[in-house]
């Protein structure tokens, strides 16, 4: 039992809280994708907190080491949840001032001290972050008992707030991530609680001093490489008397002009200090306006296309990248149809079709690359839906549900209708099989034999067929002509969209006139053309 | 005096504004890392190059105004000895308004002999300019802004707005309309309906398949809802989609006659940085929302 906080546990804690981090640095860094995906926060935060441990020395009273560490946070802030750390701390800082040692209950207002500091320190907070995080934790912790009920209260609660960051960050939920800030955030103070309760891990010897020169690729940024995320820029500015009055000077503009000419912003001043992070495709006009107000103590800035490097993950990390809810898989063939299964929601598209039967193993490798809990698997063709089943019986690490989608048209629209933020897996099935039921899929293709349509119009070998199912409708020397009895006997009159995906044999001036056909004689279908690309099926018309 | 002001994200263009006596408040929206003013680094808003634009997968961002630009906005009439009106875009829509909040009231502090009215048209895009253009008829008729604001509690509550989307993932990315569901839209012409609520909040009220259907299904929302339409503008706002706009404006004659008054305005970017290409929309005046 721990009643109160001094100096020298204070300065252990962080210390843990250094371990801690530096163990999930990689997978902090891996789950970063808000703002950019840099892939540098576990770094960053990391460098700031070993900035302010440095910053600590022994025999000093707990308000002036916590000051100390936050000054050393400061100076050596990196990036942008580095420099929400440092405010943190300074915040904390500030909770702590003149005190020798504190209670939770003290402890705990510091902490709200740390959240209002925080917070203040981006003109515009966005909920989901690391501040989120914290202003979570520190408003369930309980500090009505002794500093280990208070930690062990707010470890929980900032790991709930943690989980619940995607639901706030659609960035987030898109790439299937908790915010990284508020990872390393967690680790922190799940290092600091360790220490509180006894626990000393080794040092961190592994860890370079500037794991930047590490890694940095500058094949990344080549002669043709799209700027696309600009630099993120960092600086600390000394104020100066003779270009401002620091009596009187209001940094709001600044911080506003910051705003107006760059994103991310995180800046704040701390006495005759500004210190500002950015991210901007013109640097030089950031430290040409600054420079009006003071002088540079530090400045630095990275391309962010060099920043940004996938590295694996690494295996000792106590958090994982959660995953998504649903998976996707499909199959298709040609270029176009897989980009077309890609967009509407596949994530993972496996080549085949009716000449290509994939495999059972072709299924469970496309299960395992997917991190999702419940796998929908759509094999778009009869043939091909046992090889799906037999893997969803072999696979473990999730639900996979097989969906039979007897034709492309079934896949597509199916897949469409996934509801991904429907937690219930049954009414998500449910949607899909219904709008599954409202499409008829047709193929033009041609004949390999000498055949009869089902109202008995004679097709020779190397005429064209169209057919759906397994009814052959329509048969022609002319292709277009195929098709455009197909959609008849299918019911095009009737229907209001009408999908068609063209075949690798088809010129597209052709399919186009096909198009056009179709539209001619049936005004009310909504017509989309696609380049499906696909072999065997020089047509794939899909009806709703 | 009586300065009245409106804002771009109300479709309201400078030459609207200069036919009307509106001064006209410029919201911006960011392309990559180029900030946007309308009418200020444009002079004519070419529609279809933006879209294309979106199409092309550029998704911009919009981000609230801060008090110190509705205190440049405000001040020197406030200083010039005018009193001001404001009709603006939803304030369900945006936290601009508190920032706006903040300088009237800085300013009315500053200047306690002014005055400031304001209308929330609980809308955006064709809906605020269709109550735009009610307003300024009703200033041309001699109304006081009083008396405005008193119109707008009975009857903005009366010009509704449906509208069908076509890409999802703006909406989606801006999380501004709820009880969207799974992923339909233009890329299988299945689209959701979405109306502006009674606190001007966008709300999927269901899916519609194929264009004309969807079209037809906006048109009987004006058919049922309707309330002496005639007698009002029908706006029709869309997302740089004519074709559409003929299909939508000849069902409306069909069902309304030749007399009906149609105005089509096309979506301002910084509404359309949420709404993406190929969107129509419909306000009337109606019973209800």
């Amino acid at each position: 039992m721990t009643t109160y906080l001094d100096s020298s546990l204070f300065t252990g804690m962080l210390r843990e809280g250094v371990a801690s981090l530096s163990n999930n640095r990689n997978t902090i860094n891996n789950l970063n994708v808000f703002p950019v995906p840099d892939g540098d926060t576990g770094d960053n935060m990391l460098m700031t907190l070993r900035a302010g441990v440095a910053g600590i020395q022994s025999g000093k009273a707990l308000g002036e080491n916590s000051y100390a560490a936050s000054q050393g946070m400061l100076l050596g802030a990196r990036g942008n949840s580095g420099v929400i750390l440092s405010r943190i701390f300074a915040g904390l800082a500030k909770g702590l001032e003149g005190r020798e040692t504190v209670d939770a209950a003290g402890f705990a207002a510091a902490m709200g001290k740390a959240v209002e500091s925080a917070y203040g320190a981006v003109p515009v907070p966005v909920e989901g972050t690391i501040i989120t995080v914290l202003r979570e934790g520190a408003e369930t912790a309980d500090a009505s008992g002794d500093l280990e009920l208070y930690f062990d209260t707010l470890i929980p609660a900032m790991e709930r707030s943690l989980e619940h960051t995607p639901e706030l960050l659609q960035a987030l939920k898109d790439a299937g991530v908790v915010d990284s800030g508020g990872a390393g955030l967690l680790s922190i103070f799940q290092g600091m609680k360790d220490a509180l309760h006894g626990v000393v891990s080794a040092e961190d010897a592994a860890e370079p001093s500037a794991p930047q020169a590490n890694y940095v690729d500058l094949s990344k940024f080549g002669p043709e490489t799209p700027l696309e995320f600009g630099y993120c820029t960092e600086f600390l500015l000394r104020l100066r008397s003779d270009k401002v009055d620091l009596e009187t000077f209001d940094e709001k503009p600044l911080i506003q002009w910051l705003e107006s000419v760059g994103n991310s912003v995180v800046a704040f001043r701390d006495g005759s200090i500004f210190k500002a992070h950015v991210h901007t495709f013109h640097p030089g006009e950031i430290l040409n306006h600054a420079q009006q107000y003071g002088e540079f103590l530090t400045i630095k800035i990275e391309n962010m296309a060099l920043q940004h490097h996938q590295e694996s993950n690494a295996g000792n990390a106590s958090f994982k990248l959660p995953p998504k809810k649903y998976g996707i898989v499909t199959v298709a063939s040609g270029e176009g149809l897989t980009a077309a299964f890609r967009e509407i929601g596949a994530d993972e598209v496996i080549a085949g079709g009716q000449t290509m039967n994939p495999s059972t193993q072709d299924f469970l490798d496309a299960f395992g690359r997917i991190n999702a809990q419940h796998i929908l698997v759509f094999p778009n063709n009869p043939n091909i839906r046992m090889a799906a089943e037999q893997a969803a019986t072999l696979y473990k690490d999730g639900d996979v549900d097989v969906v039979p989608s007897a034709n492309i048209g079934e896949g597509y629209y199916g897949i469409a209708s996934v509801d991904r933020d429907n937690a219930d897996g049954e009414e998500v099935l449910a949607g899909v099989r219904e709008i599954m039921a409202s499409v008829a899929t047709g193929q033009v293709s041609t004949a390999i034999r000498d055949t009869v349509t089902a109202d008995g119009t004679p097709v020779h070998c190397g005429e064209f067929v169209g057919y759906s199912g397994k009814t052959m409708l329509s048969g022609s020397k002319l292709r277009a002509e195929a098709a455009v009895a197909l959609l008849d006997k299918m019911g095009a009159a009737d229907r209001d969209v009408l999908l068609i995906f063209s075949g690798s044999d088809v010129p597209a001036p052709e399919a186009e006139a096909f198009r056009a056909a179709a539209a001619a004689k049936y005004p009310n279908l909504e017509i989309m053309l696609n380049e499906g690309g696909q072999p065997v099926y020089d047509y794939i018309t899909v009806l709703c | 005096m009586l300065s009245f002001f409106s804002d771009t994200d109300c479709d309201i263009t400078p030459r609207e504004c200069a036919e009307y006596g509106i001064k006209l408040i410029h919201m911006p929206y960011t392309v990559g890392d180029k900030v946007v003013t309308p009418y200020v680094d444009f002079e004519e808003f070419d529609s279809h190059a933006f879209y294309d634009m979106l199409r092309g997968g550029v998704i911009p961002t919009t981000s609230a105004q801060g008090e110190e630009v509705y205190v440049k906005y405000f001040e020197p009439e406030f200083a010039a000895g005018n009193d001001i009106l404001y009709v603006h875009f939803s304030s369900g829509m945006s936290n601009t308004f508190n920032n706006m909040d903040m300088a009237v009231k800085k300013l009315l502090a500053k200047y306690p002999e002014r005055k400031f009215w304001h209308v929330d048209t609980l809308g955006i895009s064709a809906e605020s300019y269709n109550i735009v253009l009610e307003v300024a008829d009703l200033l041309k008729a001699g109304k006081t802004p009083d008396e405005i604001v008193e119109w707008a509690k009975t009857e903005v509550p009366k010009f509704p707005m449906y509208f069908i989307a076509d890409d999802l993932k703006f909406f989606r990315r801006s999380g501004r309309v709820s009880g969207l569901a799974a992923t339909m839209g233009g890329l299988i012409g299945i689209r959701p309906v979405i109306h502006v609520d009674e606190n001007g909040k966008m709300v999927s009220i269901g899916k519609e398949t194929g264009r004309n259907k969807a079209v037809a299904r906006l048109v009987q929302y004006v058919e049922e809802l309707g309330e002496d339409v005639t007698a009002h503008r029908v706006v029709i706002g869309h997302s740089d989609c004519p074709e559409l706009v003929e299909l939508a404006k000849s069902m409306l004659l069909e069902k309304f006659g030749d007399s009906l008054r149609i105005l089509t305005t096309v979506v301002n970017p910084t509404i359309g940085s949420h709404c993406g290409p190929n969107g129509l929309g419909i306000c009337f005046h109606a019973i209800h929302r």
